[in-house]
């Protein structure tokens, strides 16, 4: 990474909504790096398959949209690099985007960092984390074939990969805390291995902790809504109640969050900072949907692209 | 220096697409042991690792001693490959 070069444009983070903002920058001939620090594609190259993306009539797996949008932005010039940006500074003409022990500068930013699973705190979480606990059925549920699972959540996370899951697992129990939000077409999904006996449902199910020895998880403890303990014997717990944004490198800077930790936009989706926009679930008020990052990402792509041409004019009229 | 290089995958799983991507970046050879395909080493990676999950990539040197990454982990994958 060069340390005196001005990018038009770095985009933080490479998922749905950057790579799609990349592709139209690019194509503008907007100089564009994004730096990511896990995976190319976020929590959708981790999602088995995305069945609710337009174009693909039959689903998409996750990884194959990645992949794809990745392809296709880097066909139009757009350049990635793996690392981690720990802070956004602007000066009022440039901003400086710390990439690990480096310093790049650009005229513009694209935040689109996403959103990871939210855990639960409750004891034996932490302890078991990946001996037992889990985030991602894509990438460990094959560790559970034959063996009892339980997964906590109610909302489309928790569905599909409850039903990603009944490919391995003997039995899931499925611990809902108030009631099931997902979509209707998850919902009769699920149905048909709730009728096949592979997944019981317990609604009004708040978990309480989970429990294990050296070898790892052998049970977890819920509460039901009559106050009393209820124990599931299991293997492995998966866990998805929601999601948290990747904004902590932000809570020391000036750019505005919501109590929540989301990032705040006006209706340019540029945050408080001038030329700081933002995509994707990360925004204060995002619907957490891969074809709504994507559509954030190209409206961005369009501001930004109005911001450095009123920029650039700005500067040429006060030079003249 | 390194021998070899293991990754134990899956075919679903996004993060050991990423070490693999990384590998290939860096012009790194590996077996990969995908568990999808054979399941009966699923011991061998728990048993490598401790952990219930994919990646793991086992980094052995020509001395023969072994470095583990769980996960897709830079800050401990790009050193153990020099």
């Amino acid at each position: 990474m060069s340390n005196d070069k001005i990018y038009d444009v770095i985009m933080v983070g490479a998922g749905p909504a950057a790579l799609t903002a990349a592709i139209y920058t690019t194509r503008e001939d907007i100089d564009t790096l994004l730096i990511e620090r896990g995976v190319i594609g976020g929590l959708a190259a981790v999602t088995d398959i995305i069945d609710n993306y337009p174009g693909f009539s039959q689903g998409v797996h996750g990884l194959d949209l990645a992949d794809n949008l990745r392809v296709q932005a880097e066909r139009f010039g757009a350049k990635i690099e793996l690392g981690e940006v720990t802070s956004i500074e602007s000066n009022g003409k440039i901003l400086k985007v710390k990439v690990d022990d480096k310093d790049l500068l650009a005229q513009a930013v694209l935040v689109a960092t996403g959103c990871d699973y939210k855990k639960t705190g409750i004891p034996g979480e932490e302890q078991y984390y990946a001996r037992g606990v889990h985030y991602c059925a894509t990438c460990d549920g094959a560790f559970y074939r034959d063996k009892r699972l339980a997964v906590i959540g109610g909302g489309n996370s928790a569905l599909q990969e409850t039903i990603f899951l009944t490919r391995f697992a003997s039995h899931i129990d499925l611990l809902v805390r108030s009631k099931i939000k997902a979509s209707d077409i998850l919902v009769k999904e699920l149905q048909t291995f709730i009728d096949s006996g592979k997944v019981s449902v317990h609604i009004g199910v708040s978990p309480q902790e989970i429990l294990g020895d050296e070898k790892g998880v052998k049970e977890i403890i819920g509460k039901t809504l009559d106050g009393k303990n209820q124990n599931y014997v299991v293997d492995g717990v998966f866990i998805f109640i929601g999601l948290r944004p990747n904004t902590d490198f932000l809570r020391n800077s000036s750019i505005e969050l919501n109590e929540q930790g989301f990032l705040v936009t006006n209706a340019n989706l540029e945050t408080n900072i001038p030329g700081v926009f933002v995509a994707g679930d990360v925004r204060s008020g995002a619907t957490m949907q891969i074809a709504s990052a994507a559509g954030e990402g190209a409206t961005a792509a369009l501001k930004i692209r109005e911001y450095l041409e009123e920029k650039n004019r700005k500067i040429k009229s006060s030079t003249e | 220096m390194v021998k070899s290089i293991t990754i134990f995958t899956t075919d679903t799983c996004g993060y050991c697409q990423m070490v693999k991507n990384y590998l290939k970046a860096k012009g790194k050879n590996y077996e990969e042991v995908n568990l999808d395909h054979e399941p009966h080493r699923r011991d061998e990676a728990h048993k490598i690792s401790g952990a219930l999950t994919v990646p793991v990539t086992v980094v052995t040197k020509t001395d023969d001693s072994q470095e583990i990454i769980v996960g897709y982990n830079l800050a401990k994958l790009a050193p153990a490959l020099n």
